[in-house]
């Protein structure tokens, strides 16, 4: 992206659950067409402002890259800005600026997505500007030249000078030996230092088809125009045939690993990940659900467990997190980790991190704190729906990682659902130090 | 309830650059305590948001001692005289009350966001942990040392290395002469005794504003308020007008040196005020200059034309009294000589008059044209509102800051060019490798 980017699954993610709220808060109805060539649009319309998010979703991401040509998806996003055969390079942000919006895309593992925040009287317009570019980018040397150095200090910005996140991109990648989650979305440098123009092209060739488009729109739109507009748009680009995504089953861990990562750093951190289950809706709603609460209990929340034992209690760390991301396609890296003082040592707070694990696992959560955990992932789905581009996020997500944006209500059923002994079991079967992944980020000693 | 208070003014309708566009009224009531509310009804979704925003901000940190603002703004949040910090955790837990609490250079603010259905034990929480404090020594200890731990750690941040000297070099004995956050030795400094003084001298009612946003009605809030804060009054013993004017430092340079492989450059000075006459023109200069991300010319000229950065932009804090204007960029090292002159350049040529027409109108469509998007949500209802009730501007601010924005002509843009925008008069902070890096 332009400026944002879901490039670091396991750092600092806000744990939970990014979805719609129930009883309280029934969703707006969401309505959808799909169209002849594949392209898919839904719509939730939301009258309260004249304004709307338009967001244009890619079923391509970083697990769509090739060995040695990390980081291409990402290189692409920003191509998208670099002109097409209608617009001159900028020209695009430009004038989406002059109509007060504002513009910019983010790519992760599992998809890109393209979003402007316009006047609602201004949607018609993007969508046409959408297509335009979607469908005759200029892809020109020069504009690429320039364009793999803005990535390159992206890169030099957000990892490798953040010890913090240069560990969390090692960790992912010692922890998965097959799945793709284990490249870095912004690309290895080597491998940014050796792309080049054609390798955008053949990208652009084989990714940017009718077929990988979902368009999202949320706000003061409604439902027929958009319909109407998007058919004369998206709908007329040329049907060409959709590939099946690489999607492998990742092996199941046969002992922990290990790994430090020695950095100039002011103070240690220790993260512990393992590959654990995102949903399937219909297939293992409670399994994910339970995941869910779990790391709710242990993470969300003043009363999280983790921060009352280990940061408050035991004084093993100053700032404990966890986090679980139930809606990515195959495979999730559940995280939790540790800031530690200078008086803090790693040993201390990873025994401390599974007597936790293992004190909610063997006893299992209170009637108190299993509530207290499900009414406040229910009220974040209310407070969610406060933000357009939140809802347009959560609704784009969900359609292109397959799970589908109807199945909302299903998720907070699943989550309303979990019991005591459901968390236990989870814990047990995914939460183990067997299956575990520990990575230690390592002040570098001056000489 | 309506014996309490009087209201005082109301109601301020607005249409906006949609005609379409009908903005929530902002309804105001004046506490007899001297506290005043805002409110704009929203009823879309089934929650509230409200600040409540105290003068205790970091420009009265103790000599020494920043960061004492922020610790009180997490002792108050942490617990209460009534519930310590276990059951208090459980009980807003256990209704989904989110609480939190902030710290700035001109004030200090506790937010509440709840469910409709949770506010009045929201508004019961909210009121205990302003009106309440439980000065519980241990806890004291172990937010302190806490965040002496996050300071160490933050140093790994060039961002946070600049801004601290930043801070220092502009600002000398000033206030302002610190991030609110505090820093590594005067966290260490701190005493319990620190956070109560600021405490009873400046948490008063008069000159404090309780901005609120959401699915509630001014009579429902005030029937909830009234009881909750009864008993607290009185004037604090500093507003933000007390906050003296800092004196001007030029031609400065300071190097941080950091084992990182980019160079990040703040060009630095002081700015316009919140109260600046020529403020909305210092706003649309600053958009052409590099607030108005790729349409700035900062933007085009380092990143889009050169390919020197990922990110370059420039801001002015609009604080009581001047703020910081600061130009900020990231670039491997050995190219931060290059990236630095192609500011200066773009400066030098806006200082001396290189602005035009077309350009400063594209600039006023984007901020008018993306008005509605900045009352778009409740968190940013909430975060206007105490704007304008903590610096005490006009009620018709919202209404008339299309007309303002309209209003400002090239001459006048062009004159704060000249005021503001002569790279001689910035300072200069970097943060990186003393060696020029490694080319990596």
């Amino acid at each position: 992206m332009k400026s944002i980017h879901t490039l670091l699954p396991l750092l600092f993610l806000s744990l939970s659950v990014p979805l719609c709220s129930a009883g309280a808060a029934p969703f707006a109805p969401l309505q959808r067409a799909d169209f002849e060539n594949g392209v898919r649009l839904v719509v939730e319309e939301d009258h309260s402002a004249p304004v709307a998010i338009v967001q244009i979703w890619l079923k391509v991401g970083g697990r769509d890259e090739v060995p040695g040509k990390t980081g291409l998806a990402h290189v692409f996003e920003h191509m998208m800005f670099k002109g097409s055969k209608a617009l001159a390079a900028g020209e695009f942000s430009r004038r989406i600026a002059a109509m007060g919006g504002n513009d910019n895309a983010f790519t992760s593992h599992d998809y890109t997505a393209y979003f402007e925040t316009v006047p609602a009287a201004k949607v018609d317009e993007v969508l046409g500007m959408e297509a335009e570019r979607f469908g005759h980018l200029s892809l020109r040397a020069e504009d690429f030249a320039k364009e793999i150095r803005v990535i390159q200090e992206e890169r030099r910005m957000r990892t490798d000078d953040d010890p913090n996140s240069r560990m969390f991109e090692e960790l992912s990648s010692v922890a998965l030996r097959l799945h793709p989650y284990r490249e870095p979305v912004i690309g290895w440098m080597q491998d940014l230092k050796t792309l080049s123009i054609e390798d955008v092209r053949a990208f652009y060739q084989e990714h940017y088809i009718p077929g990988n488009v979902t368009v999202v729109v949320v706000g003061d739109v409604d439902f027929a125009d958009v319909k109407k507009t998007v058919a004369r748009t998206f709908g007329r680009l040329a049907k060409r045939p959709v590939a099946p995504r690489f999607n492998p089953v990742e092996p199941e861990p046969i002992g922990p690993k290990r790994m430090v990562a020695t950095l100039p750093a002011q103070l240690p951190m220790l993260a512990v990940t393992m590959p654990v289950p995102v949903w399937h809706p219909g297939e293992n709603d409670r399994e994910a659900a339970a995941l869910a609460v779990a790391t709710e209990i242990l993470a969300g929340g003043r009363s999280a467990l983790l921060n009352r034992e280990i940061v408050d209690k035991q004084r093993k760390a100053f700032a404990a997190a966890a986090g679980y991301d139930p809606f990515s396609m195959g495979t999730d890296l559940w995280f939790a980790y540790g800031m530690l003082g200078p008086k803090q040592t790693p040993e201390a707070f990873e025994k401390a991190l599974w007597a936790t694990i293992d004190g909610l696992r063997d006893k299992g959560p209170d009637a108190a704190q299993l509530a207290a955990a499900k009414r406040r992932m229910i009220a974040d789905e209310v407070f969610a729906q406060d933000s357009l581009y939140i809802r347009a996020k959560q609704i784009g997500s969900l359609e292109v990682v397959g799970i589908g944006a109807d199945r909302r209500d299903d998720w907070l059923q699943a989550l309303g659902s979990v019991t005591g002994k459901d968390v236990q079991k989870v814990l047990k079967q995914w939460i183990v130090p067997a299956r575990s992944i520990t990575g230690l980020l390592q002040p570098e000693v001056k000489s | 309830m309506s014996g309490l208070m009087r209201i005082f003014a109301l109601v301020v309708f607005f249409s906006a650059a949609t005609p379409a566009m009908a903005m929530p009224p902002v309804e105001q009531v004046r506490l007899d305590n001297g506290l005043r509310v805002l409110l704009m009804q929203s009823h879309n979704v089934p929650m509230v948001s409200m600040s409540l925003n105290v003068p205790a901000g970091s420009w009265l940190d103790p000599s020494g001692k920043g960061g004492t603002a922020s610790l009180l703004s997490a002792m108050l949040t942490d617990h209460t005289a009534r519930h310590d910090y276990i059951t208090w955790a459980d009980r807003l837990d256990a209704a989904a009350i989110r609480l939190g609490s902030d710290a700035s250079r001109d004030s200090l603010s506790l937010s509440l966001t709840v469910l409709k259905d949770a506010l009045p034990e929201g508004v019961q929480a909210f009121a205990e942990a302003a009106l309440l404090p439980g000065w519980d020594a241990k806890r004291f200890a172990v937010l302190q040392s806490d965040s002496v731990a996050g300071a160490q750690k933050s140093l790994e941040e060039p961002g946070v290395r600049a801004a601290q000297e930043t801070a220092a070099l502009l600002y000398g004995e000033h206030g302002y002469n610190h991030r609110p956050d505090g820093d590594l030795a005067s966290l260490q400094r701190i005493r319990l005794a620190d956070l109560q003084a600021m405490y009873a001298a400046q948490f008063k009612p008069q000159g404090a504003v309780l901005a609120v946003s959401g699915d509630v009605t001014m009579d429902e809030l005030l029937a909830l308020i009234g009881p909750a804060l009864k008993g607290w009054k009185g004037a604090p013993a500093k507003t933000f007008r007390d906050i003296p004017a800092p004196a001007t430092v030029s031609g400065e340079v300071r190097n941080i040196n950091m084992p990182t492989r980019q160079m990040t450059v703040q060009l630095a000075r002081l700015g316009p005020s919140r109260f600046d006459d020529a403020f909305f023109a210092d706003m649309l200069l600053n958009h052409i200059l590099g607030g108005g991300g790729f349409s700035s010319r900062l933007m085009n000229e380092v990143r889009e034309q050169r390919g020197l950065v990922y990110g370059v932009y420039s801001y002015f804090a609009p604080l009581a009294v001047s703020g910081p204007f600061v130009i900020s960029l990231q670039t491997r090292a050995d190219q931060a000589g290059k990236a630095l002159q192609v500011v200066h350049d773009v400066m030098r040529g806006m200082h001396d008059g290189k602005i035009d027409k077309q350009e400063l109108q594209a600039a006023k469509d984007n901020l008018t044209g993306g008005f509605a998007h900045r009352l778009d949500s409740n968190a940013k209802r909430v975060g206007l509102l105490s704007m304008i009730g903590y610096y005490d501007l006009p009620l018709d601010y919202l209404q008339a800051w299309e007309a303002n924005i309209n209003g400002v002509t090239l001459s006048a843009v062009q004159a704060e060019a000249k005021r503001f925008l002569d790279p001689d008069q910035w300072n200069s902070i970097q943060a990186g490798p003393t060696d020029g890096g490694d080319a990596q």
